[in-house]
């Protein structure tokens, strides 16, 4: 369905680009997702899985790197855009639409650190991939450690005591990495590289970690099975392990000197990208219950004609209107200035998901036993909204990483871009 | 003590080198073509400084402009940035650049800036700046 857009000052390209994700969402997104939803997670990401299909037609169509500036063979489309693009691909598949994220996620942050090696060796050939060989993923969160990755400015997040599941040592000009990440990597066990979070310095706790880039085919690099999961399940996940894997020096992009700040860059603009998803995800329920109401006859009329439910219908509306003018507000704010104001993507992700995740709990109770079953798409859009309560920082964590920001900066000044 | 030692020496040296990157390097065409344009403001000394696929304006010329891309840091930090001596995402993460503009056009500016790196040294010898 479309909507009506209240920037009214939108160019032809940005019209333009909207209907070719629209048309990919819609023809190709929607439906592989719900085949793939249906599947283990094993078969999902087993020779002849739909998903690789997908993923050769989203790169054949240069989804992949919209990320990525022009100069190194990206889209380099504008903040807007971008978040028009996602919107339309997390109608389609919340999961799917992270998957082609984290695909450009090492390549996007090699781009930050502008190396000439780290930009022949990974970024070019990565925008140049047009049949989905070259995937990336975000190895972050660790079997011992979720949230409190995160918990920047708690006492515990400079202990000693936290010891990660992943060091890195090194060793002449190599760092050697030996752990293990958590079943939660996104695209972890179909990736060709990993932006890998690693702890270099133990004596800072999570203060002393660096970012570095690895690709998966290193000796000593191995993979868990596929998680399975309740929402989401068209998103590979799963862990990466560790075994004296060795890089060259010049591949630890970020250091213990400056992980605390960059990991927060790395934070805002991932929490960016969830709430502009969540926004497609808030209108594909609200959409599915406007429609459902129109068709449904209870007491001798359709439902949309039952005075409660034009209000719930209008709540659904505004909410997914408010996740949109939140998201996209954000995202002018922090792909615009560098480096971002985090909290505004925290603000955004923490709300925006939130909202989402209510469309999507009303619209099954609009739709009934409807609502409950597998044949509908609805009962989807639950499950895959409850995860991002959770997904890149869940909430609580990430509102107290806002407050702490707060605490420390506000009222920012108006030239402090 | 700042490396530039007044805003003067700053603007002679940069008003130099932008317009050989413009007229001599590929940066010109690049500019040209890609339509971008950059508004530095520094400090330590303050010199506010402009550039497009036109040249280079400085002072009260460049604030007028309305740039793609502005960046902020000090004259210490646009030295060793021409000098290849500035790890970029440590300098972004710790406020020592901050920019505004979009951040894929930020991104791009790296590799843009490349022959004007090339060519700082020579011009670091003729105005006697440190390298070190």
């Amino acid at each position: 369905m479309d909507y009506f857009d209240i920037n009214l000052n939108l160019s032809k390209e940005d019209e333009a680009i909207r209907m070719a994700a629209r048309e990919f969402a819609q023809k190709v997104m929607r439906p592989v997702s719900r085949e793939l939803d249906a599947m283990s997670a094993e078969e999902m990401v087993a020779d002849g899985s739909p998903l690789w299909d997908f993923l050769k037609k989203a790169y054949e169509l240069d989804f992949h790197k919209i990320l990525l500036p022009e100069y190194y063979g990206g889209e380099g489309i504008s903040p807007l855009q971008v978040h028009l693009v996602l919107e339309e691909f997390a109608w389609a598949s919340f999961g799917l639409s992270v998957q082609l994220l984290v695909v450009c996620f090492p390549f996007y942050v090699a781009c930050m650190v502008g190396d000439e090696e780290l930009i022949e060796t990974f970024v070019k050939p990565f925008c140049k991939c047009r049949d989905g060989s070259i995937r990336g993923c975000w190895a972050i969160t660790e079997p011992d450690h979720g949230s409190d990755i995160l918990a920047v400015g708690e006492e515990c997040f400079e202990s000693e005591k936290m010891r990660g599941n992943l060091q890195a040592i090194l060793e002449g000009d190599e760092w050697v990495i030996n752990g293990q990440k958590s079943a939660w990597v996104s695209g972890g066990t179909i990736a060709t590289h990993a932006l890998l979070f690693c702890q270099i310095d133990p004596s800072r706790g999570f203060a002393g970690n660096g970012v570095c880039i690895v690709p998966l085919d290193r000796k000593g690099v191995s993979k868990g099975k596929p998680l399975e999961k309740i929402g989401q399940r068209d998103l590979n996940q799963g862990e990466l392990f560790f075994n004296n894997v060795r890089i060259p020096k010049t591949w630890m992009m970020a250091n213990p000197d400056f992980y605390v700040p960059f990991l927060d860059m790395v934070l805002a603009a991932a929490n960016l990208s969830m709430a502009a998803l969540s926004t497609g995800l808030a209108r594909a329920a609200f959409e599915e219950a406007l429609a459902y109401s129109k068709q449904r006859i209870q007491g001798g009329r359709p439902l949309i004609e039952h005075y409660v439910m034009k209000q719930r219908i209008f709540e659904l509306f505004a909410r997914t209107e408010s996740c949109r003018a939140i998201s996209r507000a954000a995202i002018n704010l922090n792909f615009n200035i560098s480096p971002p104001h985090v909290e505004y993507s925290l603000w955004a992700k923490t709300q925006c998901t939130e909202m989402a995740f209510q469309n999507s709990h009303e619209t099954i109770q609009i739709w009934g036993g409807n609502g409950l079953t597998k044949e509908y798409i609805v009962e989807k859009l639950f499950r895959d909204a409850r995860a991002t309560l959770i997904e890149d920082g869940n909430n609580e964590t990430l509102a107290r990483h806002g407050g702490h920001i707060l605490a420390e900066t506000y009222p920012r000044k108006p030239d402090t871009f | 003590m700042a490396v530039f030692k007044d805003k003067n020496l700053m603007e002679e040296l940069f008003g130099e080198l932008w317009t050989k990157m413009i007229n001599e390097t590929e940066f010109g065409p690049r500019i040209k073509k890609d339509g971008v344009s950059i508004l530095y403001i520094v400090n330590d000394p303050d010199v506010v400084m402009f550039v497009d696929g036109d040249g280079p304006l400085f002072g009260i010329e460049a604030e007028k402009k309305h740039p793609m891309v502005t960046m902020k840091m000090s004259g210490d930090t646009v030295h060793n940035f021409w000098l290849k001596k500035l790890n970029i995402p440590k300098a972004l993460a710790l406020r020592d650049i901050k920019a505004k503009g979009p951040v894929v056009k930020v991104l791009q500016l790296l590799p843009m800036l490349k022959p004007g790196q090339a060519l700082y040294p020579g011009y670091c010898e003729k105005y006697n700046l440190p390298m070190d």
